[in-house]
């Protein structure tokens, strides 16, 4: 972005009609290094730690699934349901929390379907597209991390909101995290055991 | 505020249980730097050096370093040390994966275990908590069934976990520990140690973060080393095929090591190298925390998959024993990760019975009528499964080469392929000067990694002449500057170890110095290094070694080489003709050492 980043503005104000930012995931590519948590981590809060890190890459070691999980900023917008209104929308269509608003309850975390926003010493963590300049995606040399600023045709995660009722946010996350390599899995066992 | 460092370690006693957490002792860490330095330090200065290393008084350390865990590339590492039931000196072992960061971020710069547990146990440590736990239902598990077991029963699928197999518990004295399943502390019998002490894992997760003194200072420092990295001539060949590209390269140099040590060249090598695995069976690049080599590899073949095999485990079960199958290659590396079992010692001790069974000294009624050959894939399975579970014949292979080549006698000792019980690696040293002598004076036997004069592959002359005084230093063949070279990479190999970073990165690719590593050391931690202060001290640390070495009993005249590697000239190939003068090269090390003839240090700390 040569005229520096965008300013957040508030919920349903997108900037184009039915399209958003994403961060989207070539779990093919990916080697499981968490070279995105580091920075991530790094570049946002100072420190270096997988539980202040935005994005999370699960790794399923008993199948060779590298996965890194982040928010998908799904249609459905289960976080904002925040009773406190500290869940917003950003002009990209990405989540922002006004720490101002956020009491720390933890509502957010148990909604998302994934785990995608999690607390770590109550305050929620959440991908939030580093107002369009991910740094997650600058540290991919794999190219598993691609940066798609408008992009149409929202994920839909109603059905894992059921499926995941009640686990932690690692467990969301393995579980979306194999179902989503299910494909991949079997393009391996296709490809090498035939 | 400490930065770099987490500023705490943890004491276990699993002999009454008790768990005592300590604040670091930053002189200590000032002295030591972390990771292999200051876990050598403190088994100099806290073990009773003439135990039996299976006893409860042995200690088992695990250590990481300033700089694990922060955003220098493959950051990665943790080493295991203890006094080596295998060779019964100094005993470390590193590994990568993710285990190392997350310690850290648990808060902790290292982990003293002693005692003995009454019944299985692992270790459970987060940053709020250390428990003791019960591991009885996992005990007999292999490795990658142990964490899946703990993660499902912690319902925590991303804590980070290192187990031993079954090797480890039935005290294979060259047991190795895993972490992310296929990453190993695999040389030395750590597993052994880990065993004996009735552990079957140390579980972490931590929820903290490492924090450096100078962020945008120590960014900077590691944006020149990723843009070194990726601009190295090797990057490519590394990122595809890791470490497995040396199976072509030293076939095309003549030093294969092929039917144990008979050859260096191995004819059928195209059905093994790392390019036929990468096109074969690789499905995808595995990386260690925070690398962007991504070096490691994921296999999916038609009877097994998983992570790996590093050149070490591809040439010991090819070449090493005949045998052209990666088929095979990849189920035993596969197996071995799951029993825990290093894969050079287990395939020095096969190699060294088949030979001997060739050469007619032994037959085999003597190993329980296996039919041992070359490249006998069936038998040399069987007898992995023997020597995990200590079945048979396998019990006296449990013991290790130098062990089990004395059992038998009849001049099959010569053919014991190891310096001071620990078995030779894969790379023969008679084309291969300043490792060959890397062997020989390393301070955990013979093995590579103490030193790793990659230098002498690279045929920078002009470098060479730089750094050594002669350019014959950077010729794989000459012996002229290899002690010089041996001497400085060591330091630098003992610096990479106690920051805790990778090798192949450090050392191999050259990207790291030590005034770089000075550099990084001092924003990341905001104490005082330099790089002559950061000499002094790698220099004290390895007289160190030595000095406790000697206290455990080692002789140093052998500080050698087997026989063949002195005496029986290379038959074929670039290294044709060649052999090692190795008394030479040792005398010549202690002498810039300022050890005395005998390899004493002379002023000793």
């Amino acid at each position: 972005m040569s005229s520096g980043r965008p300013s957040p503005r508030g919920k349903g104000q997108s900037r184009q009609e039915g399209s958003n930012g994403m961060i989207s995931i070539d779990v093919s590519k990916c080697s499981g290094c968490k070279r995105c948590e580091v920075s991530c981590s790094f570049i946002r809060t100072g420190g270096i730690g997988r539980a202040q890190s935005r994005i999370k890459v699960m790794k399923v070691e008993e199948i060779g699934i590298d996965f890194p999980v982040l928010c998908q900023l799904c249609k459905e917008r289960f976080c904002a349901d925040c009773p406190e209104g500290a869940i917003q929308t950003g002009e990209l269509g990405q989540i922002l929390v006004d720490a101002s608003l956020c009491n720390g309850c933890g509502l957010c975390e148990r909604l998302c379907p994934i785990g995608a926003i999690e607390l770590n010493k109550k305050n929620p963590y959440v991908c939030d597209l580093c107002e369009g300049d991910p740094e997650c995606v600058k540290e991919c040399n794999l190219g598993a991390l691609r940066f798609e600023p408008e992009k149409r045709n929202r994920v839909i995660l109603k059905t894992w909101a059921k499926k995941n009722e009640g686990l932690s946010p690692d467990e969301k996350r393995l579980r979306f995290a194999v179902s989503k390599a299910a494909h991949l899995r079997k393009q391996w066992t296709r490809s090498r055991r035939t | 505020m400490v930065y770099g460092y987490a500023g705490r370690i943890l004491r276990v006693n699993l002999t009454d249980g008790t768990v005592k957490t300590e604040n670091l002792d930053l002189e200590l860490a000032r002295e030591t730097i972390g990771g292999r330095g200051m876990n050598s330090r403190r088994l100099y200065l806290e073990l009773k050096k003439d135990i039996d290393p299976l006893s409860p008084e042995n200690l088992l350390i695990f250590g990481v370093g300033p700089l694990t865990g922060s955003p220098l590339t493959a950051s990665a590492y943790f080493t295991v040390s203890a006094k080596s039931p295998l060779t019964g000196i100094l005993g470390d072992s590193a590994a990568g994966g993710h285990l190392g960061p997350e310690l850290k971020q648990a808060g902790y710069d290292q982990v003293i275990i002693t005692g003995r547990s009454a019944k299985p146990s692992y270790i459970f440590i987060t940053g709020e908590k250390v428990e003791i736990r019960d591991a009885t239902d996992l005990w007999g598990k292999d490795i990658w069934k142990t964490s899946a077991a703990i993660r499902k029963k912690l319902r925590d699928p991303s804590c980070q976990i290192a187990a031993i197999g079954p090797a480890g518990e039935h005290l294979v004295k060259y047991a190795t520990i895993a972490c992310n399943n296929s990453r190993m502390c695999g040389r030395t019998g750590m597993g052994c140690v880990m065993g004996s002490k009735n552990l079957k894992a140390i579980v972490v997760k931590g929820t903290g973060a490492v924090i450096l003194a100078d962020n945008r200072r120590f960014l900077s420092l590691c944006k020149e080393i990723d843009r070194k990295i990726v601009s190295h001539p090797e990057y490519q060949k590394r990122m595809n095929l890791g470490t497995t590209m040396l199976m072509t390269d030293l076939n095309r140099i003549g030093i294969l090591p092929t039917r144990h040590f008979q050859r260096g060249i191995f004819e059928q090598v195209g059905n093994v190298s790392g390019e036929t695995l990468a096109r074969q069976f690789k499905v995808k690049n595995k990386s260690c925390f925070n690398c962007n080599v991504h070096c490691s590899r994921y296999y999916v073949t038609e009877d097994t998959e998983g992570e790996g095999p590093e050149f070490e485990t591809l040439c010991s079960y090819s070449s090493r024993l005949g045998v052209d199958n990666l088929h095979f290659t990849l189920r035993v590396n596969t197996y071995l990760n799951r029993m825990g079992m290093d894969s050079v010692s287990s395939g020095e001790a096969i190699g060294w019975a088949i030979e001997c069974i060739e050469k007619g000294l032994l037959t085999p009624k003597d190993f329980d009528g296996l039919d041992l050959r070359w490249g006998n894939t069936d038998t040399i399975e069987k007898l992995l499964t023997m020597i995990a579970k200590r079945k048979g014949i396998g019990d006296a292979f449990a013991e290790g080469t130098r062990s089990l080549a004395e059992r038998f006698g009849k001049g099959t000792e010569k053919y014991a392929f190891h310096v001071k019980g620990l078995d030779m690696i894969c790379g023969d040293p008679r084309g291969l000067k300043a490792y060959g002598l890397t062997y020989a004076i390393a301070s955990r036997g013979a093995d590579h990694l103490r030193a790793e004069p990659f230098f002498e592959l690279t045929q920078r002359y002009d470098e060479a002449e730089k750094r050594f005084g002669t350019r014959e230093a950077a010729n794989r063949l000459s012996e002229e500057g290899k002690a010089a070279l041996v001497e400085y990479s060591e330091r630098l190999a003992l610096l990479i170890d106690c920051l805790t970073v990778c090798k192949n990165i450090g050392l191999c690719m050259d990207v790291l110095d030590f005034e770089t590593a000075s550099e990084l050391l001092v924003a990341g931690t905001g104490l005082h290094f330099t790089p002559d202060g950061i000499h002094q001290l790698l220099k004290n640390q390895i007289d160190i070694d030595r000095k406790m070495n000697l206290e455990f009993g080692m002789n140093p005249s052998l500080d050698t080489l087997p026989a063949r590697f002195t005496g029986e000239p290379l038959t074929e190939g670039a290294s044709q003709g060649s052999v090692i003068d190795i008394d030479k090269l040792v005398k010549e090390y202690y002498r810039i050492k300022g050890w005395d003839e005998k390899g004493v240090p002379k002023n000793q700390k």
